[in-house]
């Protein structure tokens, strides 16, 4: 081959590039939209005002990463319901098992991925902290 | 044996056994909801059905079908599993999926079935049951629209715990287990029929929503409460015991439990766990460290020989015990003693006087192989209640005679033509020293009796006792006392059970020699299914007694606190033991606790005799420790740690050992050390050790050497417009301990007298009225329960409740006679 025309060919998809639309987000003005089976942080969904977590304690069984804490508490009608669901971030994998454990639809994974943070402690995520992510 | 066929493996089974016990015994699984091995066969869940060649390949209920020789049966062809399917899908019909929040959920023997048999779809569809749910009760939650109907739970409480309280309620689509009247549920709470529950209707409240089964980890070990030795299996998560976890193949009961053994667990992980060493500083119980405490402790006895004296629960191991005594002599001291040294005399002298031997010669596994049961105070029940179940299920099963000798009545007398003799309080010995003699009148002594030591003076000395005389002093009638005399003289086969413990005086050492009389004198003893069993109340009291945790050379628990309120007892060493309620005559106690100079407590909690010690060392209980234990028959179980120690809290092993180092001496690594010193120098322990006990322990042997000895009867003279108060044990507690185990606090959390009828209606009582209760040493308040069971002019009171202050009332008399007030 001829030594110049690689060189021209990578000049032509330079002179390419410099009329197309950027792939570059300027994040954090323009922010990605994932796909929708992406597994971002977890949420706990709500039904009638209240997490439907009923403490069944499938997640934190099935979670490879153990890094999940349910204790169940029981309500004045003598229902069972998660007094205390955390997840320490810092351990999960974002496997997803978790979701797939659950039998009643109560755990969800978001698209939330901005979860950096300066405190170990800011990586547990309580349960009103999950319950905020819709 | 009885050869047969099972899924083309010839097999053999023992003859009486049905198909599913032979296939059981064979490793062949068949599935079934509604069997227990304790109980009768029942066939209603039809999940067991087998195909018979006999039976022209019929499908019959293995549970309920005896083998035959030569039988050929299938357990699984595809016919079987379908009918199987049938079963499930029929049963899950009305059954509500709500596995997610019922606590059986990966227990359940409807949920594994389900997963088993694939039985992903219902091809029938029915309205679910809407029965509402009893939340009445603190201990055990009804949820009956879960019920299968198997039954179970109504039978093991009328075939082992004989209460009653569950039955089939109305019939064919109706039908459910209910209590009577459709009410609540009240019984005595020992939770056998929720551990047989095969699905969530029946639960454990204490343990409800706590953790899933699969989470939990099982951890065998032995209850610490009374002295049956029952084994239990603790259900152990994140370094807390949850709860106790139903094994049918555990222990000589099958694992049956009552309640405290059931309920009574909570105390271990208890908030109120003491968990760092406290040291009197300026009047107060500050926190201090190890060293510090230990180095006081180590101070005061160093050196301080018969100053020195300790008293021990006899809920400590073996291997405690033995370390603690050698921790006094250390010392220079030989003033120790735990409750056997007073409480439990019958074993230290009424039995070591009369079989040579401070032990039972007989078992818990006799009280099924015997003809006849003579069972003295019925609180053998309320004692040690799965030997009670034991004794309900050789009534009912075995068709064991049973005769009952007491101030009371109880629940054994409910038991099918069970005779109580209702005597007067403090009579027992002399109805049994006139049993005795109309055994000799009658001529109905063994022919070996007159050659056991001692038998002359005891005809001499029973001159007096004949039934007519007795009867006028114990409130029997002679003829009475002469037919339950022939009726134990009769069988071929008789046993005595009797309990002995705190706030039983009269249970004493004359106590024990007239009963070990009784059974010299007929020769029913050493040989199976006879003899005499004493019941000591707590876990390891046997234990204590065969470690020679008591006085021997120096002072006995009661002349220690003499001792401490005269001021030759300076140092007291309390390990585990709360005198200040337990002993009798709560203000004499307290003065000498007071009076005594430096006083040291270890503990799991702040009882009322650690809030007055100088130094509080935090101790571990049973389920934080190794070592073993020595039930009533002497039976030696292992113990392994089931969670890690609370808090800074160490083993009594460990708080002993450490004080003999720092006295100069030489303590032992480790409880096996000790254990193997045990098995080398106490009689009958001869060749244990940890790995020959294993799991199911090894029986002590016991060797008797008979001895006829004259008991001593002390006449209960009655006390003009007084009433007799007895003290004793409640079912749902044992010692003060049971105080921190809020199942039994549910049940029954605070001190009570119970009256007659009779008297109540003399008295102008109503229940739960608060009488004021006065002896001649004191007195205190207590709740009213007027119960059909007591006599008249007869009161009871459970002695394990520091707020109720029995013992401020009873001075350690077996009667004593008070006055009641409202």
């Amino acid at each position: 081959m001829n030594p110049i025309t690689p060189i021209i060919n990578g000049l032509r998809i330079t002179l390419e590039h410099l009329f197309k639309k950027p792939v570059t987000l300027q994040y954090p003005a323009e922010r990605p939209k994932v796909a929708q089976r992406f597994r971002g942080l977890h949420a706990l969904n709500v039904s009638h005002d209240k997490a439907k977590c009923v403490a069944c304690y499938l997640c934190p069984t099935v979670c490879p990463a153990k890094c999940i804490t349910v204790e169940a508490g029981e309500d004045a009608n003598h229902d069972k319901y998660a007094a205390r669901y955390e997840i320490d971030l810092l351990r999960c994998i974002f496997c997803g098992y978790c979701v797939e454990a659950c039998p009643v639809d109560a755990v969800k994974m978001t698209g939330e991925f901005e979860l950096a943070n300066y405190h170990r402690s800011d990586f547990v995520y309580d349960k009103e902290r999950l319950l905020e992510k819709k | 044996m009885v050869n047969l066929t099972i899924d083309d493996k010839q097999v053999t089974a023992p003859k009486n056994s049905t198909i599913y016990d032979a296939a059981r015994i064979n490793g062949i699984k068949i599935p079934i909801l509604c069997h227990d091995k304790k109980l009768k066969p029942f066939g209603a869940c039809r999940m067991c059905l087998v195909e018979v060649e006999q039976m022209r390949g019929r499908q019959v209920p293995a549970c309920t079908t005896p083998i035959t020789e030569g039988m050929i049966i299938r357990t699984s062809t595809p016919d079987i599993i379908k009918a199987r399917k049938m079963v499930l899908e029929l049963l899950l019909l009305n059954h509500p999926i709500d596995c997610p929040v019922c606590d059986k959920g990966g227990d359940c023997d409807l949920q594994n079935l389900t997963y088993e048999y694939k039985v992903n779809a219902n091809r029938f569809s029915d309205e679910k049951f809407h029965h509402a749910i009893d939340y009445s009760n603190p201990l055990i939650e009804r949820d009956m629209n879960r019920c299968v109907l198997c039954g179970k739970c109504a039978r093991i409480c009328d075939e082992i715990v004989s209460f009653g309280a569950l039955t089939f309620i109305s019939r064919g689509i109706e039908t459910k287990i209910g209590c009577e009247f459709e009410g609540s549920l009240n019984c005595e709470f020992c939770g056998s029929c929720v551990s047989v529950c095969p699905v969530g209707s029946l639960l454990a409240r204490p343990f409800k929503f706590k953790a899933r089964f699969w989470a939990l980890t099982n951890q065998k070990s032995v209850c610490g409460y009374c002295g049956t030795g029952c084994n239990l299996t603790l259900g152990v998560k994140d370094n807390k015991v949850l709860t106790t976890v139903y094994d049918e193949n555990q222990g000589f009961h099958n694992g049956q439990l009552c309640c405290r053994g059931r309920f009574g667990y909570q105390f271990i992980n208890s908030d109120k766990r003491l968990t760092t060493p406290l040291v009197r500083k300026n009047g107060t119980l500050t926190e201090a460290s190890w060293d510090e405490a230990l180095e006081l402790v180590a101070a005061r006895l160093k050196g301080a020989g018969s100053s020195a004296a300790a008293l021990a629960t006899p809920r400590l191991t073996n291997e405690e015990l033995v370390l603690f005594k050698r921790l006094m002599e250390t010392a220079g001291s030989a003033n120790y003693d735990h409750s056997a040294g007073y409480a439990h005399a019958a074993l230290t002298e009424g039995f070591a006087k009369s079989f040579g031997a401070a032990a039972s010669p007989a078992t818990i596994l006799d009280i099924q192989k015997s003809d006849l049961l003579l069972v003295i105070k019925t609180d053998s029940y309320e004692t040690h209640p799965v030997i009670g179940f034991e004794i309900n299920m050789a009534v009912k099963n075995k068709g064991v005679k049973l005769n009952i000798l007491s101030d009371k009545r109880g629940k054994l007398s409910k038991l099918p033509d069970a005779q109580t003799l209702v005597h007067t309080p403090g009579s027992e010995v002399a109805v049994i020293n006139a049993l005795a003699k109309t055994i000799l009148d009658d001529k109905l002594a063994a022919g070996t009796a007159a050659a056991i030591p001692g038998y002359a003076d005891l005809e001499k000395a029973l001159a007096g006792f004949t039934p007519e005389a007795v009867a006028g002093q114990s409130g029997l009638s002679s003829d009475a006392i002469k037919r339950l005399a022939r009726d134990y003289a009769a069988a071929e086969k008789a046993l005595i059970l009797f309990p002995i413990g705190n706030a039983y005086p009269g249970h004493n050492a004359d106590l024990a020699s007239a009963v070990a009389n009784l059974a010299l004198l007929t020769g029913k003893l050493g040989t199976e299914g006879s003899g005499v069993l004493c019941m000591a109340e707590k876990n390891n009291s046997q234990g204590a007694v065969d470690m020679g945790f008591y006085a021997t050379r120096g002072l006995n628990a009661g002349q220690i606190m003499d001792g401490c309120a005269s001021g030759a007892v300076k140092t007291l060493f309390v390990a585990g033991e709360n005198p200040v309620v337990s002993y009798p005559n709560r203000a004499a106690i307290s003065a000498a606790l007071d009076k005594v100079e430096f006083l040291v407590v270890s503990d799991l909690f702040m009882t009322e005799t650690a809030a007055m010690a100088d130094v509080v060392l935090p101790a571990c209980s049973f389920a934080e420790k190794e070592g073993t234990f020595t039930s009533v028959d002497r039976r030696v179980q292992h113990i392994k740690p089931a969670i890690g120690k609370i808090g800074q809290s160490r083993t009594d092993f460990e708080i002993f050992g450490q004080l003999i180092a720092k006295l100069g001496g030489q303590a032992p690594a480790t409880p096996a050390t000790v254990f193997g010193e045990i098995a080398a120098s106490t009689p009958g322990y001869a060749g244990m050790s940890y790995a020959s006990l294993g799991e199911t322990g090894a029986f002590a042997q016991v060797a008797v050497t008979a001895a006829f000895v004259v008991p001593r009867t002390v006449a209960v003279e009655p006390a003009a417009g007084k009433l007799a108060l007895v003290t004793g044990s409640a079912l749902y507690h044992n010692g003060t301990q049971s105080q921190f185990g809020e199942g039994p606090m549910y049940v029954c959390p605070e001190g009570y007298v119970e009256l007659s009828r009779t008297d109540a209606a003399r008295l102008k009582i109503q229940e739960n009225d608060l009488l004021n209760v006065a002896s001649a040493i004191g007195s205190t308040k207590l709740k009213a329960r007027i119960t059909p069971r007591m006599p008249e002019g007869v009161l009871f009171s459970p002695y394990h409740f520091g707020a109720a202050g029995v013992n401020q009332v009873w001075g350690g008399a077996p009667v004593t006679w008070v006055t009641v007030t409202k």
